[in-house]
Formats: structure tokens, sequence, C-alpha cells
């Protein structure tokens, strides 16, 4: 889309650029026209390079060559004649497009970003900026290029990137800038997380929380790596004094009433969970936590807390396994057939939501 | 070892009603607690790991860098008394040498001693003596690669039979009743071949004679098989190779066996299957059949009394963990845990899931309690195989223990908070509720085969586990001051074992087998917890559907209960 628009730009101030050339440049430009139009890109890429010969001012003769060349995408060839058209026409906005996207298909991202930036092509200057080690630019250009195609792929994959590569640059200050931080090994120790690697996850956030001991987040970011190697009383330890230090904060509340649901705790996981929900109201994860936790000692209340989420979601795994426990709650009330379709709905979601091979 | 032979009370029909109080190892224990041995203090560990002298056996399993999946499953260990001298013996399967790669012919070189199964017999000192030779049990084959064991009394003779499941073809050693063995597979057909893994015997038809049923794992071969891993080579999950069907063999009654895995039902759904249990769970008089799957649904099989069987699993509940998701399902235990007269299963599984409890809610229907039991909080970052539900405190109440590994033996580079090597879990089972406690070793081992016995008869029950490239371990209970109970039945119209019989005692129940943990075979009296209590009312429910009642049992001692001509 945006080449077609870019071409027809250019055919637009080429056709007046053209007429004040002499005729045999003209007539050179003209049979480099034609042969493009019968794809006869090498037939076109001889007469313009003769054109540019002929006049080797015309900056015309040099932008049509360059563009045939990026036509046969060869744009290492394109890059120069299209650096001595800009040269020649510096104000030629179609020279800088082109430029910007040939420098940058050859990895001459940073060269490529004045010409971008000159044609507020946002979307490619991002990725310019991306690659040239300037991800808080990208993200910029990247979100304004989304502003215009907020649903295009390749700007929000390229958007994420950026996301990434600048939190791991604000990661690098901080660890260089403050290497015994509290900061610093939190950020540590959510990096070891995310890479499973758990023992050294928790070394650091044990070495931040003696530095900083009423750091808010740390103990809850702690009792995660905790829960993720199943040892939920020590997560719960944590948990319960993120919960002294955030008492309004709903993920607090639903992690602390997860790790006591997991080890069967299920008055204090219901208390907990049903504070959650009141600090932040229809979370499906919390629900559905409060739902399993009710199902044995109150029946009545887990379904209401599991129809809740089945309300938000509807074709998701959360909701299949939310008719899982509602198929088992019916199931030990006697309600046979309806825990048979409960059933159904669980595997059919499972089904839906399972990647195939 | 506080051996010496207690011989068990026999009580028929006539006894049994008026309640035996014959010599019996009641007043041992009664002297030793007088004199303040064999208690247990409260900071004392359940077991301490003993010595089994005499055994030198090593299961050698033969890790290569192909990964050839068969590496990491081996083997069982069962507790029988194969001579009948009162003293529980025991049989370990060994697994086999793998070349590294390997070449056709396949051979896994089963004449090597070194990779012989193994008969100990244990002497009166508490010692053992390597029988195998002698028994007629030496090499199984060099196309045989071992996994499992099952025994049972196949022709009623009164001598426990053995079956040994392999990677190959199975083998079923016939108690000739003199110390010696006969391989007797081919006349009794059944042979099975591929990758059988657990097995156990059962009277699935209550005609009085037990049948067989084997668990296979996957459609694999060695010609088939490949590694995985992004990192480094590792075994493949299960999911990369077929799955394959489970086997039903119906004795006949003349020393062979049908397969009726197709007609019964058995065969018609293909998985993954691991670990075997049984027990009656509708109470409708017959054997049910669970079977713990690898990275599927698990199956249960309800027996439908016809000589066919329904897989239910999924509307009864019992096929998936609380979470809605699938296990990696590998030691079971059917008994009833929290003493409510249902049996509950009990899987354990692989790391990053607890292992699951399946509690029976009666009329057929099942729920996933890992959380409510306390598993959620007791398991999670480790995987478990051989599993049993015995009281080891004598309570009242069965507590777990299991043994645990896991399947990688480089799973540290995949994930640095799981090890391969682990220590056995012990949870107490407090009215229902299971608490971690000290099971008397720390030592990691990747273990796969438990088995549960009292191998000292002392009224206190024991684990006999195995482990990859390790020597067997013996996890000696210390005994304690609380009462028990251990039944022997003796069956006549029902199979010689008993096996499929429900015994209630002071309202416990346990259903009479063998069979269950991983790949072994348990022993196969039926010991009961008496907490305090000093006398025991006691109750069997034969197969036959003879019901024999006794009330005001005395505490302590091993009795045989033999089954009565009728009710």
């Amino acid at each position: 889309m945006i080449h077609v628009l870019l071409l027809l730009c250019m055919l637009l101030q080429a056709t007046s650029a053209e007429n004040s050339l002499p005729p045999e440049v003209r007539t050179l430009l003209q049979s480099g026209s034609d042969a493009e139009s019968r794809s006869d890109l090498d037939g076109a890429i001889s007469a313009f390079r003769k054109a540019t010969d002929l006049a080797p001012t015309a900056a015309i003769a040099f932008l049509r060559l360059g563009d045939a060349y990026m036509k046969k995408h060869d744009y290492a060839a394109a890059i120069r004649p299209l650096k001595r058209a800009a040269e020649l026409d510096p104000d030629s906005l179609v020279v800088h497009r082109l430029l910007g996207y040939a420098l940058l298909t050859e990895g001459y991202a940073s060269e490529a970003i004045p010409h971008l930036e000159l044609v507020h092509e946002y979307g490619a200057l991002g990725v310019a900026q991306l690659q040239a080690g300037q991800p808080a630019e990208a993200v910029a250009s990247l979100q304004a290029a989304l502003a215009k195609s907020p649903n295009d792929p390749d700007l929000l994959y390229y958007l994420s990137r950026a996301g990434d590569e600048m939190s791991a640059e604000s990661l690098d200050k901080l660890l260089s800038a403050f290497p015994d931080s509290a900061r610093a090994h939190q950020a540590k120790g959510r990096t070891f997380y995310q890479m499973k690697m758990y023992p050294q996850a928790l070394q650091e956030y044990e070495k931040a929380i003696l530095l900083r001991p009423d750091l808010p987040g740390l103990r809850l970011e702690l009792g995660q790596v905790y829960a993720a190697t199943s040892e939920w009383a020590k997560a719960e330890q944590q948990l319960r004094t993120e919960v002294e230090l955030q008492p309004g904060s709903a993920e607090a509340a639903y992690r602390l009433g997860d790790a006591l649901l997991q080890q069967g705790k299920m008055e204090g996981a219901i208390e907990e969970l049903r504070r959650s929900d009141t600090l932040r109201p229809n979370m499906p994860e919390t629900l559905y936590a409060l739902g399993k936790a009710s199902a044995a000692s109150n029946p009545q209340a887990a379904e209401k807390a599991l129809n809740r989420v089945l309300a938000m979601e509807k074709e998701t795994q959360l909701a299949g396994a939310a008719y899982f426990v509602l198929a088992g709650i019916h199931r030990k009330q006697g309600k046979t057939e309806l825990a048979a379709r409960e059933m159904q709905e669980f595997r059919r979601l499972q089904a839906l939501n399972t990647p195939q091979p | 070892m506080g051996h010496g032979r207690s011989r068990p009370n026999t009580i028929d029909r006539r006894q049994f009603l008026q309640v035996s109080a014959l010599g019996s190892s009641g007043a041992l224990i009664g002297a030793r607690r007088l004199l303040g041995l064999q208690t247990k203090s409260v900071s004392e560990p359940m077991f301490r790991l003993a010595p089994l002298k005499g055994v030198d056996f090593t299961l050698l399993n033969s890790p290569t860098p192909q990964k050839y999946l068969i590496e990491t499953m081996p083997g069982g260990v069962a507790l029988l008394d194969y001579n009948n001298d009162g003293l529980l013996d025991i049989f370990f399967v060994n697994g086999g040498h793998i070349t590294s790669p390997m070449h056709p012919p396949f051979s896994f070189g089963r004449r090597d001693p070194r990779y012989w199964n193994r008969l100990y017999r244990q002497n009166k000192d508490g010692s053992f003596t390597d029988v195998t030779e002698q028994a007629g049990l030496a090499s199984i084959g060099d196309m045989n690669y071992g996994m499992g064991v099952a025994v049972g009394d196949y022709d009623n003779d009164g001598f426990p039979d053995i079956y040994v499941t392999n990677y190959g073809r199975n083998v079923l050693y016939h108690n000739n009743g003199d110390g010696t063995f006969t391989d007797v597979t081919a006349k009794a057909g059944v042979a099975a071949g591929g990758w059988s893994v657990s097995a156990g015997f059962l009277d699935y038809d209550n005609d009085g004679k037990l049948d067989l049923f084997v668990t296979r794992y996957l459609d694999w071969s060695v010609e088939k098989s490949k590694a995985c891993g992004s990192l480094e080579p590792t075994y493949c999950p299960p999911g990369e190779f077929p799955p394959i069907a489970n086997i039903l063999y119906h004795n006949r009654g003349d020393s062979t066996f049908e397969d009726v895995s197709m007609s019964s039902g058995i065969g018609a759904k293909k998985g993954h299957g691991l670990g075997v249990a049984f027990a009656d769970y509708d109470l409708d008089g017959y054997t049910d059949i669970f079977v713990t799957m690898d990275v599927v649904e698990q199956f249960l099989f309800h027996n439908n009394g016809d000589g066919t069987f329904t897989e239910c699993a999924f509307d009864s509940g019992a096929a998936l963990a609380n979470s809605g998701k699938m296990l990696s399902g590998m030691g079971v235990v059917f008994q009833d845990y929290d003493n409510d007269g249902l049996p509950d299963v009990l899987v354990t599984q692989l790391p990053h899931e607890p292992y699951v409890v399946f509690h029976n809610d009666g009329k057929g229907s099942f729920s996933a309690r890992e959380l409510e039991t306390g598993f959620g909080a007791i398991s999670g970052s480790t995987g478990g195989w051989g599993v049993g539900l015995e009281d080891f405190d004598n309570d009242g109440w069965k507590d777990v223990f299991i043994v645990q590994s896991h399947v990688f033996d480089n799973v540290h580079k995949y994930d640095s908070s799981l090890h391969y090597r682990e220590p056995p879990l012990l949870a107490l089972n407090h009215n229902g509720h299971f608490e971690r406690a000290d099971a008397g070793s720390d030592v990691p081992v990747a273990a796969r085969g438990a088995a549960f016995g009292d191998l000292n008869n002392d009224g206190w029950m024991d684990v006999v586990t195995t482990a990859l490239g390790e020597q067997p371990q013996l996890y000696l209970n210390r005994g304690g001051r609380l009462h028990w109970l251990t039944i022997t039945l003796h069956g006549k119209r029902s199979n010689r074992d008993g096996y499929g019989a429900r015994v209630k005692v002071n309202g416990q129940v346990r259903f009479a087998t063998a069979t269950g943990s991983y790949l072994s075979s348990n022993d196969k009296r039926l010991h009961f917890g008496l907490g305090s209590a000093d006398a025991a009312d006691v109750e069997v429910f034969w197969p036959s559907g003879i019901h024999q009642t006794a009330r005001g049992v005395r505490a302590d001692q091993f009795i045989v209960v033999e089954e009565a001509a009728e009710t």
C-alpha cells in the first residue's frame, strides 16, 4: 500500500520534472518506463542508466534508476542513484522515502532514520530506530504509526519488541548505576523468574527484601516465585506480609487467597478472595478461585461465583475450568445430567483452547 | 530388626465368631512396651533406613545418550511369602543392558547375572539369602527389558505365583511349592508383548480364579525410539508415541488364560497406561479397575458384572485433576483414606501439579480433592512413583508414603527448581488431611518401585523401594505404642488369596489386593492400625458373597480368616 502511494506521488512529480529535460533523455526515460510496464526491469535499468549518463544533474533520472532497482529488489544497487538524487533534489520527499526504505532494507538503520523522519514514515522509522538501538524513540514512532493503522500485525510486533528493548535498556542503566540497590535485585529476580531460574530468583528477592523490607511489591513477586515451585507455605508467608504492606491491593489479596487454596486452607482462602473481589470486582481469576474454594463448604456461593465467571468468559480456557468445577458440584448433588452437560462444555472449550500440534 | 516368626492364628468360621486368643505376637509387643522398647518418641522419624542384609541387588537401567524411553521406567519390587514360612521374601525386577546405541538384533543382556531379576528369601534372623538361581528365576530372556511384578496364587494351590512384565515378553512363573518356579508363560498364554508396565491379579468375574490385568504404556520399540529436548537430549513425552490398549486375561481354571481385552471392553480404549489398582468402588460386589495414564485422561473401568467393563473416569469425575488438567499419572493406590468405607484413588504424578486424590463421593462419583486433603501443600515440586496408603503409625488412619524422582535425569537443565533424585514423601493422615512427616531419610535417589508390608512381623508397616542405578532401600518402621491387627485371608469359594474381599475393622475398610503402587506388589496381608483400641470388630465381605463377622478380636496379632462355606 505504502509503495503504491509512493509510486503515484513519484509519477506526478516526475512528469513535471521530465518536461525540462533534453529530448534524448526524455526518450530514454520514456523507453525505461515502457520497459517497466513490460516488466522488463533490466531493460528499464539500462535505459535509466543511459539517461543518468546523458544528464548527470537530472535528479529525476537517478530517481527513476533507483526506483527500478528497488522494483527489482536490488536495494543495495538502488542506494547509490537515490543518494545522488537526494543530493540533486534535497527537497524531494519521494527520493527520501525510497532512500530511507532502501537503506533500512540493507541494514543501514541509522542512515535511514533522517530520511524516514523527513517523510513522517513512522512505521519504517520505528523499525529503523529499534534497529539503531533507540527503543524509546522507536516506541513513540510505532505508536504514531499504530494510531493510523491500529491492527497492523507488523507494527504491533515491532512495538512489543521495542518495549522489551526499552525495558532491557532501563534495566541495564539500573544495574550499572545502582547494582546493589533493592530495585536492582528485584529486577534481576524478575528476570530469573521469567527464565524459570527459580533458585536464583529467590536469592535476588531475598537480597532485595534485606535492603528494603518495606518496599511494596517485593513480597508479591517473591510469593509468585514460591508459587511457581509449589512451595505454598512459603508463598503464603510472603503474601501475608505483602497484604499488610498493601491492604488495598486486590492482586495481593488474590494471590494470598490462591496460596491458601492450594494448601487446602479453604476458610482463609475464601476470606482473601472475597476481599480481593471487593477491592477489584469482576476479575474472572478471582471468581474462579473463589468458586473452587467454596465448592465443598458452600456450593451455592461457588455456583454464584462460577456463573459470574461464565458471564464474563465465553469461549476461554477459564470458562472451561469453571464448567469443570460446576460439574463436580452438580455431580455430587446428584444432578448427573447437568454435570454431564457441563463436562461436555468443559471438553469442548478444552479442545477449542488447546493448540493443535 | 525385631524378627522372630509370629505364627498367625487361623480362624475358621466357628472360631472366628468366638474370637481366637491363641498365641500371637501381642504378648511380645506388650513385653516390649513394658520394657520401653520399640516405642517411638515424638521427635523420632517414623522409619529408619535399615540395611537389607544379604541383598546385593542393584537396579541396572543402563541410561544412554540415545535416551531410550524404557531406561527411565523400571523396576518393580514384590513382597511375598513364596515358601509360606511366615516371613516376607523380596523379589526385584531388573532393567537390562542397553548398548549405546542399540543395534539389531536387540538384546538386553539378561543372561549376565548383573541383569537378572532377584528373589531373596528372608531368614529367621531378618537377613536374606539370594535364591534366584535355585528358584529357577535367573535369566528372563535376552529380549526382555524388565519393568514390573505381580503376585497371586492363580491356581489356588496355596503358593504365590509371580508375573513379570517387560518391554518384550512378559513371563508367568508358577510356584511349584518346593522353593522353585517354572516358566509357564507359553502354556498360560500371557506373554502380551510390546511394552507392559504394571500388572495385577484380580478376580473380576468372582469365579474363584485369579485373572490378570496388564497395563501398557506406549506403542514404542527400540527402532521407533527417539530423543527429545531443546537444550540437550532427554526422554520424549508420551505424546510422541502412539497410545496402546491395556490387556485383561481371564483365568480359564486349567492353568491357561484367555485374552479378553476386546470382549471385555478393556481393549477398546487406548492410552498411556502405567499404574493399576483394584477396588470395588461402588460396592456392587465386583472389582473395578483404575489405570493411571500419562498425560491423557485417567481410566476407571467399571465392572458391569457380566464380564464387561465400561470406562467411566470422565463422567465419574476421576479423569482429571482438580484444576481440570490432565495428569501425568504414574503410581496409584485404591483404598479408603477418610474411613467413610468407600475406596478412594490416590495418583502420583510429575511436578508442578500436586498428587491427586479422587475422593469417592458415593453413587459412582468422585471429586478431585488434592487441595482439601493437603496434597497441594506437600507435593507439586516433586515427581512421584511408587505409593502406598497404609497406617504406618497405627492410629486408625491410613498414611501415605511416596517414592519420588523426576523422569529426566537432566531435568535441572530445563528447570533448576527440579531434581532428578528426590527423597521420599511421608504424609501422616489426620482425620483425612495429610501433613508431611519425617520419612527417616533425606537421601535423594531416582526412586521408582515401592512395596509395602510388615517385613519383620512386628505389626508396623515397612517399605521396600527401588531406585535406578542403586541398591534397594528398606524403610523399617520404628514402631510405637498403638495397637494393630493383621489379617490373612484364605479363600475357599473365593480365590485362595481372597483378592477382592472387603474387610472392615473397627469402621476402617481395606480392599484385599496386592496390587497398587507402581510396578510393584505389596504384602497381601491386610494391616489395620487400631489406635488405642485393644480389640477389634471384624467383617469380611468375600467376593463369593459370603459375609463373616467377629466382635472383640484381640489386637496386636496376626490372624487368618478362612472363608466359610456359607454366610
